[in-house]
C-alpha cells in the first residue's frame, strides 16, 4: 500500500462571528490515495466548501482551523510557510473553483492568464509557457487558438474546461474541484465529467470533487463522502453506497433526483432545511428531517462507525452492532 | 408513497387553449448599431398551452428558451409572428388596464431566488404589493388572509411573511416566488428554470408543488429547464428546443420513451443516473451553435450522428410522427405499428 497522498484527520473549522463560533466542519477525516477520485456530497451549507478550503490552506477570517491535521505528501500543511505554500499551490495541488465566470479575469485572454500562473511558479521561457499552455488546452478538448480568446467569447462549458486546463499546467498530484459542473447544461456536464475522468486516469492525479448532486459523481468516483451539517454522515466506496446507502440522509439524496428511465415514481426529496450550524440540533443533527427518527436520536449524538464496508454516523446501526 | 404527480392529469382534454404562439420569431442585432448581423434567438416557434397543464420547454443555454418566456411575458416584442392569449392578440394589449390584466394572468417566476427578491423588505412586502396592484378590491384584512392562503398553498408557514429574504433558504425563496405569482390569481405561470439554482435535495419539493398548483389551483405552468429528467417528472407535455428551433414536441412519456430527434436522444443519454450502470458514451462536448445569420438547413447537423445531405440544404419542418408527437428532422421515421407496445 503506498503512502496516502492526502491525510486529513479530525479537521475542525470554526467561523468566528459576533454571535459566537459556528462550527462549519466538525472532526472530518479523509484519506486520499494517489490517483484516487473522491466525491464529497452534501447540501448548501453543509461545510463541504469550507472543508475544501481548509484542505487547500485557503481558509481566511472569519474562518479558522481550530483542530485536526492536514498531511499532504507526508507534510503537515499547518507548518508549511506562506512562501513554500505558494510554491506548492499549482505545482503539487490545484483548486478549480465553482464558477468559472467569476474565477477568470474578464480583462485578460485565456493565454495571458495561463502565463501569469506559470510565471508565478516557474522560470520557464516564453516559448515553453506558450507550448505548455497550448498543450493543456488541447488536453481538455479546446483548440489552442482560444488562448487568444477572452472569457466572454467562450461558452460556459469552455470556460470551465479552461479552468481545469489551468489547474493542470504543472500536472499536480491532487486537483480539488468545487462544483465545477453545476452551472452547466446536462450534456456539457456529462461531457466535462467524462473528460475529467479520462485525464485523471491518463495523468494519474487524484481528485477531490465536491457536489450537491449525488448522481453527478455516481459513474466517476472511487469513494464518496456524504456530509451533513459539518460532519461526515457516511463514507463508502461508490458502488457500495449506491447499491445500499445506509444513512437515511444518503438515501434521501439518492431518491432526490428524477429518472428518465423506468416507471415514474413520486419523489419526496428531503423535507425541511439544513440546520443552523450556530445552533445545531441536539443528538443526531439529522433527526429533525429524518424519516426513521427514534427517541434516542434526540438524546445522543452518533459516532462515525464502520458498518459492513462503509462508515456511517447513525444510531440505527449502532444498536445493530451491539446486537451482533 | 403517493402517485407520481403528473399521471393523474391527462393532457388529452385541455379545453380552449390558454396561450398560443404562431410563427414566433425574435432576432437580436449584435455588434454596433450599424451592424446588420442578426442573432436568431427564436425562429418560427409554434406552441399551444392548454388549461391546467404543465408544458416543459427543454433546451440548453442559448437555445432560446428564456427568450420565448420573455416574449410571452411581453418583456420583448416579437420580430415576427404572434402570441394569442385566450384568443386575444398579446401585441394589441397596450392600455395599462389590459397589461395589468395580462400580467396578472401570466406571472413569471425567475431562476435565481437570491437576486430576484428585494433584500431590504420583509417577505410580505412583495406579496402585498402584488395584491394591492392586481386585486385592489381586497381590504387590508382580506389581503392578509389571501397572503396567508397562498403561503399555505406553496408550503410555507404564515409566520414566514414576517421574515426577510436572507432568513430564508433557497427552496423557501423559490416557494415565495410561486406564492407571489399565485397571489394574483394567474392562469399560467411562466417559470424560467425555477429549480436549477437549488440543491438537488429540495428540487423535488418544488416540482411536486408545481404539480399541486396545477391539480388544485387549476394553473398551467410553462416549465423551462435544461433538465429533461425533471421535465419528465412533472410535465404533461415536453417541447424540445435547439438553437432557436422547436425540434420535438409531444406527451412527456412518449417523448421520453420514444425520442425521435437525435438531439432529444443526446439529452436523454446525458442524464446521470446511478441506478443505471451504463456510462455515457458520446464525444459531444455540449457546445451550442451560434445562430448568427443562419443559412438554410438543420441547426443540429454539426453535432448530429445521423445527418444526411438534405440536412444542410433544407431546414426540417415540424411534422407529425405519432399521436400528438411531432418532430423536425429529415431522418426520423415513425414508429412501426405494433412496436410501440414493446418500447413503451
Amino acid at each position: 500500500m503506498p503512502e496516502p497522498l492526502l491525510e486529513v484527520t479530525d479537521l475542525t473549522v470554526d467561523y468566528q462571528t459576533e454571535a459566537g463560533d459556528v462550527r462549519a466542519v466538525d472532526r472530518v477525516s479523509l484519506t486520499v490515495e494517489p490517483g484516487e477520485f473522491i466525491g464529497i456530497v452534501g447540501e448548501s451549507g453543509c461545510g463541504k466548501s469550507t472543508l475544501l478550503f481548509a484542505v487547500a490552506q485557503l481558509t481566511s477570517p472569519p474562518a479558522h482551523v481550530v483542530g485536526g491535521k492536514v498531511l499532504f505528501l507526508g507534510r503537515d500543511m499547518a507548518e508549511v510557510g506562506p512562501d513554500e505554500l505558494r510554491q506548492m499551490r499549482w505545482r503539487d495541488y490545484s483548486v478549480v473553483m465553482q464558477s468559472a465566470m467569476n474565477a477568470l479575469n474578464p480583462m485578460k485572454s485565456i493565454g495571458a492568464q495561463f502565463k501569469d500562473a506559470m510565471q508565478a511558479h516557474s522560470e520557464d521561457s516564453a516559448e515553453a509557457i506558450a507550448q505548455r499552455s497550448a498543450e493543456v488546452l488541447e488536453l481538455v478538448g479546446i483548440d489552442a487558438v482560444h488562448l487568444k480568446s477572452y472569457p466572454h467569447q467562450l461558452s460556459g462549458g469552455m470556460r470551465q474546461r479552461s479552468m481545469i486546463a489551468m489547474a493542470l499546467l504543472f500536472t499536480p498530484r491532487l486537483v480539488i474541484m468545487d462544483e465545477p459542473t453545476s452551472a452547466l447544461d446536462v450534456v456539457a456536464q456529462r461531457s466535462l465529467m467524462t473528460k475529467i475522468k479520462d485525464l485523471q486516469r491518463s495523468l494519474g492525479f487524484a481528485v477531490v470533487f465536491v457536489t450537491h448532486d449525488m448522481s453527478v459523481v455516481s459513474h466517476y468516483s472511487d469513494r464518496v463522502m456524504v456530509m451533513y451539517a459539518g460532519q461526515a454522515a457516511e463514507v463508502a466506496r461508490t458502488e457500495v453506497i449506491f447499491e445500499r446507502p445506509l444513512h437515511p440522509y444518503s438515501r434521501g439524496l439518492m431518491e432526490a433526483f428524477p429518472s428518465v428511465r423506468g416507471p415514474r415514481r413520486a419523489l419526496t426529496g428531503i423535507p425541511g432545511r439544513p440546520p443552523d450550524l450556530s445552533h445545531p440540533p441536539a443528538g443526531c443533527r439529522f433527526h429533525p428531517r429524518c424519516p426513521e427518527v427514534m427517541p434516542a436520536c434526540l438524546q445522543r449524538e452518533p459516532e462515525l462507525l464502520p458498518v459492513g464496508g462503509a462508515q456511517v454516523r447513525c444510531l440505527l446501526y449502532e444498536s445493530a452492532k451491539d446486537g451482533s | 408513497m403517493s402517485e407520481p404527480p403528473a399521471l393523474d392529469s391527462s393532457s388529452a382534454d385541455v379545453g380552449e387553449p390558454l396561450l398560443q404562439a404562431v410563427d414566433l420569431t425574435r432576432h437580436f442585432r449584435i455588434g454596433r448599431m450599424s451592424s446588420r448581423r442578426m442573432l436568431h434567438a427564436v425562429d418560427d416557434f409554434d406552441l399551444t398551452i392548454g388549461q391546467r397543464e404543465i408544458v416543459a420547454l427543454v433546451g440548453e443555454s442559448g437555445s432560446g428558451k428564456t427568450t420565448v418566456a420573455r416574449l410571452f411575458a411581453k418583456l420583448y416584442q416579437p420580430t415576427r409572428g404572434e402570441i394569442f392569449y385566450r384568443g386575444r392578440s398579446v401585441e394589441s394589449l397596450r392600455s395599462r388596464k389590459d397589461l395589468l390584466w395580462y400580467r396578472g394572468e401570466t406571472p413569471m417566476v425567475f431562476q435565481d431566488p437570491f437576486s430576484s427578491l428585494n433584500p431590504v423588505f420583509r417577505v410580505s412586502h412583495g406579496v402585498m404589493r402584488c395584491l394591492i396592484l392586481h386585486r385592489p378590491e381586497l381590504s387590508r384584512a382580506e389581503r392578509r388572509q389571501e397572503a396567508e392562503r397562498v403561503f399555505g398553498v406553496v408550503g410555507l408557514s404564515p409566520e414566514m411573511l414576517q421574515k426577510f429574504p436572507y432568513e430564508m433558504s433557497g427552496g423557501e425563496r423559490q416557494r415565495l416566488g410561486f406564492a407571489q405569482a399565485l397571489a394574483v390569481r394567474p392562469k399560467l405561470i411562466l417559470a424560467d428554470e425555477p429549480v436549477s439554482m437549488l440543491d438537488v435535495s429540495i428540487r423535488a419539493g418544488i416540482l411536486n408543488m408545481m404539480a399541486s398548483l396545477r391539480d388544485e389551483e387549476d394553473v398551467s405552468v410553462l416549465y423551462i429547464t435544461h433538465d429533461i429528467a425533471s421535465a419528465r417528472y412533472v410535465s404533461d407535455r415536453i417541447i424540445v428546443m435547439y438553437a432557436g428551433h422547436l425540434v420535438e414536441s409531444g406527451p412527456a412519456e412518449t417523448v421520453l420513451s420514444r425520442p425521435k430527434h437525435p438531439y432529444t436522444q443526446l439529452l436523454l443519454s446525458a442524464v446521470a443516473d446511478p441506478r443505471e450502470r451504463a456510462p455515457f458514451i458520446s464525444a459531444d462536448t455540449g457546445e451550442p451553435p451560434k445562430v448568427i445569420d443562419p443559412t438554410e438547413g438543420c441547426r443540429f447537423r454539426w453535432r448530429c450522428p445521423v445527418a444526411i445531405d438534405e440536412c444542410s440544404r433544407i431546414t426540417p419542418r415540424l411534422r407529425p410522427i405519432g399521436t400528438a408527437h411531432e418532430v423536425a428532422c429529415h431522418v426520423a421515421v415513425p414508429e412501426e405499428p405494433g412496436s410501440a407496445e414493446a418500447t413503451g
